[in-house]
């Protein structure tokens, strides 16, 4: 059987809670815009893939750590890279740039803010440089979009390590940092970070930093934005099959709608059958 | 005190043991490749096997499980890396976790490029470089080597300034490298270069020493000048991938994950043994891949060759070097 008929088949099974999340970002990025993909993202691997192969061919993506430029659009997909070292990653990349050279990619076009407040100005550049998306996870997270990747604990004294900051702290200049998290629940959606990896929207204002910072958190129940005040975190979106008791019942500040609350549309057959064509070994649906 | 060659040139090939030799206890060392690719075993494990002690260790900027080998092995002290682990394989690394957890680790808490700012620093001979990632975060309260500053722009936003930060020895996996020191990587070099310029002391493992005409050929390719120790380690990564040449041995590295995992909670008889087994046993690089197998290895070099456009090895060994094979 041919891989595309497995995958029109498959996609009549209901969407994964990783494929909703992976559709959802992926409907968020636009035609020509920029992106980095960074480490364990299966989610945003798999959504900037289903972008640049559907609506966003001109998608520029950078895979992880090993800093290949790649677009896929006409290459053969074997998947989605299991880390970002990957070495199949090669087959769809046309640029390099070694790790360490990745920061000097952090500069928009403007070398200020115009870029995150007018990026329609920019519109006919087709450089790359790092500024539109990127995709954080984390330990735990709180309602003003703070997010920890360092531990639990107090000072050095760690009841559980995690696994480090890794780069999410160095990103300065992005307009648009979507937090994602693996499980929603009152342990990990907290009033107060027990560290910070990298500050919510209004510390990335108040810093003075030039882009605009973490702009959604999105888990496998639903989706915050930071409309709240002060920009704080506000319940933007439910995933088909969850409440909004539900998520209130599993956070750990108040739960209150956003201005644009909505609940949120379920993958399409046509979304969930091309993503099932790029993951071809399933890893969001394991 | 040099090993030269007829023609007077200094001649730097040495086996893993002399290098690992060389690297005293309470030394700094700097390792190379990322994650799941293009780390140097052979020293690595000869480092495990002499028991080096209270190392500080450097890297990579997503370190991967040969950073937790020598954690979990007790040979480290401090930690300059922002992450330890394997991505899908394990998120964290284990034995960095149990140590990171009990107390027996110091971590020089960082970011990516806040321990590049430190390796740039110390590249550049300068003392510190500003950086502003990290501002705002825990990294600089866990961090007291790291300043805030006020910039002297006067627009009043906050800076690090990242101390140099150096090391007496660097560690690398290349592709090919010839009797003279002169390295090329044959796929992605990560952070490899920056890391080699902050080492006082370079020694790289090639997959092949090749003669000094093959890397004139395209001296536009050497990625690591005049390293001190060149090993020649065939399939040197193993169980990593190294780009250019064979992928990673998944079924060893989830044996490693679930070694090191046990260890974590509280079964140390089983990370004994996977040392005993892997590291111990083998009394060097030949004989540990005897153990690993001639079938695995031929299975991981068709693995990257196979990358879905059927792009064949030989047409892979040409991007990266023409002498390759």
């Amino acid at each position: 059987m041919a891989p595309e008929a497995t995958a029109a088949g498959a996609a009549r099974e209901p969407a994964s809670w990783k494929e909703m999340m992976a559709v959802y970002f992926a409907r968020r990025l636009r035609d020509g815009e920029r992106i980095v993909s960074g480490n364990h993202t299966e989610i945003s691997y798999g959504a900037a893939m289903l972008a640049q192969l559907g609506h966003a061919p001109n998608l520029r993506i950078q895979f992880g750590g090993t800093g290949w430029l790649c677009n896929l659009v006409g290459r053969e997909v074997w998947g989605i890279p299991r880390t970002s070292t990957e070495y199949r990653i090669l087959d769809w990349a046309e640029a390099y740039v070694d790790h360490h050279e990745m920061f000097l990619f952090y500069g928009a076009a403007g070398g200020g803010r115009d870029y995150y407040e007018h990026p329609e100005r920019y519109a006919d550049s087709n450089r790359w440089f790092f500024a539109d998306h990127f995709f954080v996870g984390g330990l735990q997270v709180d309602y003003r979009g703070n997010v920890n990747l360092i531990g639990i604990g107090e000072g050095t004294d760690f009841t559980m390590r995690g696994p480090g900051t890794v780069g999410i702290n160095d990103i300065v200049s992005v307009r648009d940092v979507s937090i994602f998290m693996t499980a929603h629940d009152t342990k990990r959606f907290v009033e107060q970070v027990d560290y910070v990896s990298t500050m919510g929207p209004a510390g990335w204002r108040e810093k003075g930093f030039r882009g605009n910072g973490p702009q959604r958190i999105v888990s496998p129940r639903g989706v915050f934005d930071f409309t709240g005040p002060g920009m704080t975190a506000r319940l933007r979106g439910v995933f088909p099959g969850h409440t909004e008791q539900e998520i209130a019942e599993h956070t750990g500040f108040p739960v209150e709608r956003s201005g644009q609350f909505a609940e949120i549309a379920p993958p399409t057959a046509g979304e969930l059958t091309r993503l099932r064509s790029i993951d071809r070994e399933g890893v969001l649906r394991a | 005190m040099w090993k030269t060659d007829e023609s007077g040139r200094r001649v730097v090939l040495a086996s893993a043991a002399e290098v690992a030799g060389r690297v005293e206890d309470g030394m700094t060392i700097v390792l190379g490749g990322f994650i799941t690719a293009n780390h140097p075993m052979p020293i690595v494990r000869e480092l495990v096997r002499r028991r080096v002690r209270d190392l500080t260790v450097i890297g990579a900027a997503t370190a991967g499980l040969d950073v937790d080998l020598l954690i979990g092995a007790g040979c480290v002290r401090k930690l300059i890396a922002p992450y330890v682990g394997a991505e899908l394989y394990t998120p964290i690394g284990h034995c960095f976790r149990r140590a990171a957890e009990r107390g027996e680790l110091e971590i020089w808490e960082s970011s990516e490029y806040i321990m590049y700012a430190g390796l740039q620093a110390r590249a550049m001979g300068q003392d510190f470089v500003a950086w502003q990632g990290g501002i705002g975060t825990s990294i600089p309260e866990l961090n007291p080597d790291l300043k805030v500053f006020e910039s002297p722009l006067g627009d009043g936003k906050e800076y690090i300034a990242v101390p140099a930060i150096g090391a007496d020895w660097g560690f690398f996996h290349v592709g090919v490298a010839d009797c003279y020191g002169n390295a090329q990587h044959l796929g992605a070099r990560f952070g490899d270069r920056l890391m080699a310029r902050a080492a006082d002391r370079v020694a790289v493992c090639a997959e092949k020493v090749v003669p000094n005409e093959v890397i004139r050929r395209d001296p536009m390719r050497t990625t690591i000048p005049y390293a001190d120790a060149v090993v020649e380690a065939p399939y040197g990564s193993h169980p990593y991938s190294s780009h250019g040449c064979y992928g990673e041995d998944a079924a060893h590295i989830r044996a490693y994950v679930a070694a090191s995992e046990a260890y974590r909670k509280g079964d140390e008889a089983a990370f004994e043994a996977y040392l005993a087994e892997w590291i111990d046993g083998p009394e060097d690089h030949a004989a540990y891949l005897d153990k690993v197998g001639t079938r695995t290895l031929l299975e991981l070099e068709r693995a990257y060759a196979g990358m879905t456009s059927g792009r064949p090895l030989r047409e892979v060994g040409a991007h990266g070097s023409g002498g390759m094979r």
